[in-house]
């Protein structure tokens, strides 16, 4: 089992080291598609760039910083979902595929939660005038519990229905095949013993 | 005529059943527990010190190959370089995944108990080794402390935490199938 995790690890890691600026352009324009169906005007727009995702929006001022959010704490676990697929034989690659999707989706609401809390919380007195305590509260909450919890577990809760479970069982029954084999070697040898005596 | 391995066996279809209560269970409880742990009085008064004692370790090994390594709270520092650990660098998180995993899957308490208290050791043991070699890598390699700190050790760290809790629930003896 660490054999075939170490595989799948490293497999993922080099898709994802070569796959990083393509993924994150695609998730910058899935979340600002997302965001501007909620904004009246819309007006967030996303860039990939250079590992980040920059958030730029046509109401602030010309002059002004644009905030860029680090984009591989965002999407790494990609690595975790490729050695968890990897770890039970066989590998499914449309299961994979599929633990793939669910996890980009799972990648664009984080990214959504994320400029919302910075919205919310990061940009002083326009998001007190903009966001309530409660939204504040909400956005800022919401990813959080996205880096505290959910980046980790996601590749997890992805793949335990799409096979991981099916791991576990594999694993009892070799455990409890060896253990036939090691009753049965020892009945025949006490009768062994038997006959000889 | 042989059964396709695809079919739905009466097993099968009880295996699945089971590990969707499972999973059920287990986002539940790793809900809960992270409301916990993001909780103002539970952070300062047990993550906090905890991550203290993380860094306090570490420095401690770190010492041991002469980094003369300081600690102040949660942060490390040694001549021209220093790191606060932090929520995130502390295995707690990949502790909390365990122990809902643990607890969401059918086994005795006892059982639960012993992999809780192993599991949890085991996560810290890792962990340690980790903040360790982030801190010499930070220090002597800065060059692949992003890539080393965001995505290596953080995926290894939660894989050994699933590796963990696979190893320890299939030790577990299979519920009889009336119950499943």
């Amino acid at each position: 089992m660490i054999v075939r995790g170490a595989i799948g690890f490293a497999v993922g890691l080099g898709l994802w080291l070569a796959l990083a600026p393509p993924y994150e352009r695609a998730l910058a324009g899935a979340a600002e598609t997302i965001l501007r169906i909620g904004e009246r005007p819309a007006v967030t727009r996303l860039e990939a760039k250079s590992g980040e995702i920059i958030v730029e929006r046509g109401d602030f001022p010309p002059a002004a910083p644009r905030p860029g959010l680090p984009a591989a704490d965002l999407h790494f676990n990609f690595v975790i979902l490729a050695a968890l697929f990897a770890l039970v034989p066989p590998f499914r690659p449309g299961r994979a595929a599929i633990g793939a999707a669910i996890l980009f989706a799972v990648h664009v609401f984080a990214l959504c939660c994320q400029v919302e809390s910075l919205y919310a919380t990061r940009l002083g007195p326009w998001s007190e005038a903009h966001y309530g305590t409660f939204s504040r509260n909400f956005w800022a909450s919401a990813f959080h519990v996205y880096q505290i919890a959910v980046r980790f577990a996601a590749p997890f809760a992805i793949w335990w229905p799409l096979g991981g479970w099916e791991s576990e069982q594999q694993g009892r029954q070799k455990r409890e095949e060896k253990a036939d084999r090691l009753a049965n070697r020892k009945k025949k040898k006490s009768r062994g013993r038997t006959i000889e005596s | 005529m042989r059964a396709s391995s695809r079919e739905e066996t009466p097993d099968r279809t009880a295996g699945r059943r089971r590990s969707i209560l499972f999973l059920v269970r287990f986002v539940v409880l790793l809900g809960l527990f992270a409301l916990l742990v993001a909780w103002k009085p539970v952070n300062d008064a047990v993550i906090v010190p905890f991550t203290g004692g993380v860094a306090h370790a570490s420095a401690a090994v770190l010492n041991l190959f002469s980094e003369g390594v300081t600690v102040q709270g949660t942060e490390l520092r040694a001549q021209g370089f220093g790191v606060d650990v932090e929520n995130g660098c502390n295995g707690i998180e990949t502790a909390l995944l365990f122990g809902a995993a643990v607890l969401a899957f059918p086994a005795s308490w006892r059982a639960r108990l012993i992999g809780l208290v192993a599991g949890f050791a085991a996560i810290q043991a890792l962990n340690l080794v980790r903040v360790v070699t982030l801190f010499w890598i930070g220090r002597h390699r800065p060059a692949l402390f992003s890539t080393a700190h965001t995505v290596l050790w953080q995926s290894v760290v939660v894989l050994a935490g699933v590796m963990l809790f696979l190893l320890w629930a299939s030790r577990q003896k299979a519920p009889p199938q009336a119950a499943a």
